[in-house]
């Protein structure tokens, strides 16, 4: 038998016990990083609705697949990137990524949105972290129709992996913005494609003091023209959802009053801002135009209520002469107003014929001010008979409580 | 003492020994012990008093055996009343039709994967699923209406028959009660269906007159609303009276045109389906080459979900009249669905040839 000292043995013992507990305390973190990225969102722009008279039309449901790798039979067995349940954009996409962590839904209604997947970082200030970062170079970009069910892409029945939309490849360059949609290029034939966007509000030197917004026009060929019980599903937009004609000139006024429009604030009534061109194939960036964040004289340079009216007008007419009345909503493609109001789910008083979209300028508590208001660079897109807003916001000063 | 100290010794390792037992995981074990109260399937559907008449056709398809097999299968059973509908009532009724065509309405009823409820998309239209007898079968599924409250509900359609009960539980599968019998003719189109079938012989004349007869034979999809002879005989319209009609002083497309869909795929639960998943309570088309409007309106019964359907034609203008409106009321006789498409048997003109003149009416 072993004679060993009491101390020599109690040691022992010890430092087994401290050695499994380093042992189990272990654990090797790996970070994920991607070298030279480019950002990327993708939303889908195919917003008509399912009904008896397009039954057998294919739901606008998708999957998108970056660099797949195909089967013998051409179905889809893995990707590089897979971007699932990409469902119809919501009419508003907030500075900040609003769908991190919301998980009532399997849908998600942007790319990346609720993916778990490097986000971009800070660039010129302006917070990115809505868009995904990918390699950047040349990638094949693939998209399929896909069944409204919960199941993951790569797990469907074969036979549910055929719908292709669309096959082709796109060139990212690193470090740039890009915006990719999906869209219906043709009403009448239902001929989709994409269009990538490149953006360039990083590179433009942006004031603070002014709120910038861009426009597009990216409907489909022969929507205006098409009959009004083929646009059903767009009776929320107002005299927008009939659609609007192919050159558009865009006039502007600002309001101080709360969902009302009796407050205008002077000098800013029915000012023209810009045209705005039915285009779903040239890529261009369209120009930035802006308007003063304080422009009520009574502001007190911290906050301030103002709302925006868009109104979208033939060439020709003004909204100071309009010959619509406000509650029309037949104005053949001539008039579509926008409220840019509050949260964009509240009319103003009285029967009102605008879209509704949030304010573009953003009131949040910041520092010792609460609310205080930001200026911010905003995209207004139109897509057939629905309008949507993008909007992209400097970092700001945290609150102070 | 030398015993003493080791016993210590071992004393003060209990400790540490328990340490490392408390950080190893057990994974339980739970042996699942199969549910004895299962039956296969041709025992359960032998045993339960309302798929007597199904069980026959399944003995007279000899078919009884395969549903005995491990599967697994899902049976689309057909409840009493759905062979009713169809003029059998009895086992030996089923000795009429032909065997062959027998074995594959029953193989048409069953598919060879375990296909729950819960496996079907929800607010899914015309997803297909392949059955034993080799075709496919159009499943739409109602459930939630997105613009609407939040309100959920299921009604479920194979080939428009709702399902009455779903998801029983077999031992070799599960099981759906159907409130009709699926049928389909293989290899036949629209045109072949309306042909073999003297029953409709006025209708068939009609559209050969005005010439909207070849097209049933071409790809489609058409959904066609055919009136039964006695209809037409009802208000004095034979085939005599129809080759006797001047073609050019009738407008033909409304008055047989109005009858057939181009390029639509409908089942008669189509309709009751839209209704709830897209707030479509009325449907309102052209009718085919004409300007004037067809509306159909759907509506399902509470208890048996036999879904009927009324239409009628109307004027285009804004104070527009409503023609006769009719009513595929008979769930036995709709739903009949082709290659090309589908026939829906209607208890009713939609037009009367005088109200289709061409020089008479302001609307013409």
């Amino acid at each position: 038998m072993l004679v060993m000292p009491q101390s020599r043995l109690k040691n022992i013992l010890l430092s087994s016990i401290i050695l499994l507990l380093f042992a189990a305390g272990c654990s090797k973190v790996e970070y994920a990083k991607i070298d030279d990225p480019a950002y990327l969102r993708v939303f889908n722009n195919l917003n008509y609705t399912i009904g008896l008279e397009n039954k057998d039309e294919a739901v606008p449901f998708l999957t998108m697949l970056i660099d797949p790798e195909m089967d013998k039979d051409g179905i889809p067995v893995k990707a590089a990137i897979k971007g699932d349940f990409l469902d119809q954009r919501e009419p508003y996409a907030p500075p900040y990524p609003s769908h991190i962590g919301t998980g009532i839904s399997f849908k998600n209604v942007e790319y990346p949105g609720k993916e778990n997947v490097l986000a971009g970082p800070i660039l010129n200030g302006f917070d990115l972290s809505s868009w995904a970062q990918i390699p950047s170079g040349k990638h094949r970009i693939v998209f399929m129709f896909r069944p409204v069910n919960s199941v993951p892409f790569f797990e469907l029945d074969t036979k549910l992996k055929h719908s292709v939309l669309i096959d082709t490849t796109m060139v990212l360059d690193a470090k740039e913005v890009y915006t990719l949609h999906v869209l219906q290029k043709n009403f009448v034939t239902r001929k989709n494609g994409i269009y990538l966007r490149k953006e360039n509000f990083h590179k433009l030197s942006l004031s603070d003091s002014l709120v910038y917004v861009n426009f597009y026009n990216m409907s489909a060929k022969g929507f205006l023209e098409a009959s009004k019980d083929q646009k059903t599903s767009y009776k929320k937009s107002g005299a927008l959802y009939g659609g609007i004609k192919d050159e558009m000139n865009i006039f502007y006024s600002l309001y101080t009053s709360e969902k009302t429009m009796r407050g205008p604030v002077y000098g800013y009534q029915n000012r023209l801002l810009g045209k705005l061109t039915r285009n779903s194939e040239v890529l261009e960036v369209s120009p930035y135009y802006n308007f003063p964040l304080f422009a009520d004289g009574k502001s007190n340079g911290i906050f301030t209520n103002i709302w925006q009216r868009l109104d979208l007008m033939a060439p020709g007419m003004d909204p100071a002469n309009n010959p619509y009345e406000s509650f029309q909503l037949e104005t053949n493609g001539n008039w579509a107003p926008v409220n840019l109001m509050t949260d964009g789910k509240s009319q103003l008083i009285g029967n009102d014929n605008a879209a509704q979209l949030p304010n573009m300028i953003v009131n949040i508590h910041s520092g010792v001010y609460n609310p205080r208001s930001f200026s911010t660079v905003n995209t207004i897109e139109i897509v057939n008979g629905n309008v949507y807003l993008t909007t992209v916001q400097r970092k700001y000063a945290p609150p102070i409580y | 003492m030398n015993t003493r100290k080791s016993i210590k010794k071992l004393l003060l390792l209990i400790p540490v020994l328990l340490l490392l037992f408390n950080s190893c995981k057990h994974e339980d074990l739970e042996i699942v012990k199969e549910n004895e109260n299962f039956r296969l399937a041709s025992d359960f559907i032998k045993n339960n008093y309302d798929m007597t008449l199904f069980y026959a056709a399944i003995e007279k398809a000899g078919m009884t055996a395969q549903l005995q097999g491990p599967g697994p299968f899902t049976v689309l059973v057909p409840n009493n009343l759905a062979f009713q509908q169809i003029g059998i009532s009895r086992p030996s009724d089923f000795d009429k039709m032909n065997q062959d065509s027998l074995k594959s309405l029953v193989q048409r009823h069953i598919l060879n994967y375990r296909l729950l409820t819960r496996d079907i998309p929800v607010n899914g239209v015309d997803i297909r699923y392949l059955t034993l007898a080799g075709d496919e079968l159009y499943t739409s599924s109602s459930n939630f209406n997105p613009k609407g409250l939040a309100n959920y509900q299921f009604d479920l359609y194979f080939n428009g028959a709702a399902v009455v009960k779903e998801d029983v539980n077999l031992a070799n599968g599960t099981l759906h009660v159907l409130n009709k019998v699926m049928k389909y003719t293989p290899k036949s189109t629209v045109q072949d269906w309306l042909a073999k079938r003297p029953q409709y012989s006025v209708f068939v004349s009609g559209l050969k007159k005005f010439g909207l007869w070849d097209k049933l034979a071409t790809a489609g999809p058409f959904t066609v609303f055919a009136p039964q002879n006695k209809v037409f005989e009802a208000s004095n319209i034979t085939e005599a009276s129809i080759t006797a009609l001047n073609a050019k002083d009738y407008n033909g497309k409304r008055l047989f045109g109005g009858y057939v869909m181009d390029k639509k795929h409908f089942f008669i639960s189509d309709f009751f389906v839209f209704r709830f998943i897209n707030d479509e309570t009325t449907f309102i088309r052209k009718v085919d080459n004409d300007d004037w409007l067809m509306i159909m309106n759907s509506a399902s019964d509470f208890y048996t979900k036999l879904n009927t359907l009324d239409l009628n034609l109307r004027t285009p203008v804004d104070f527009y009249t409503n023609y006769n409106s009719i009513q595929a009321s008979i769930p036995g006789l709709s739903d009949n669905l082709t290659d090309n498409g589908l026939v829906h048997d209607v208890q009713g003109l939609l037009l009367l040839p005088e109200q289709a003149l061409i020089n008479n009416s302001p609307n013409n």
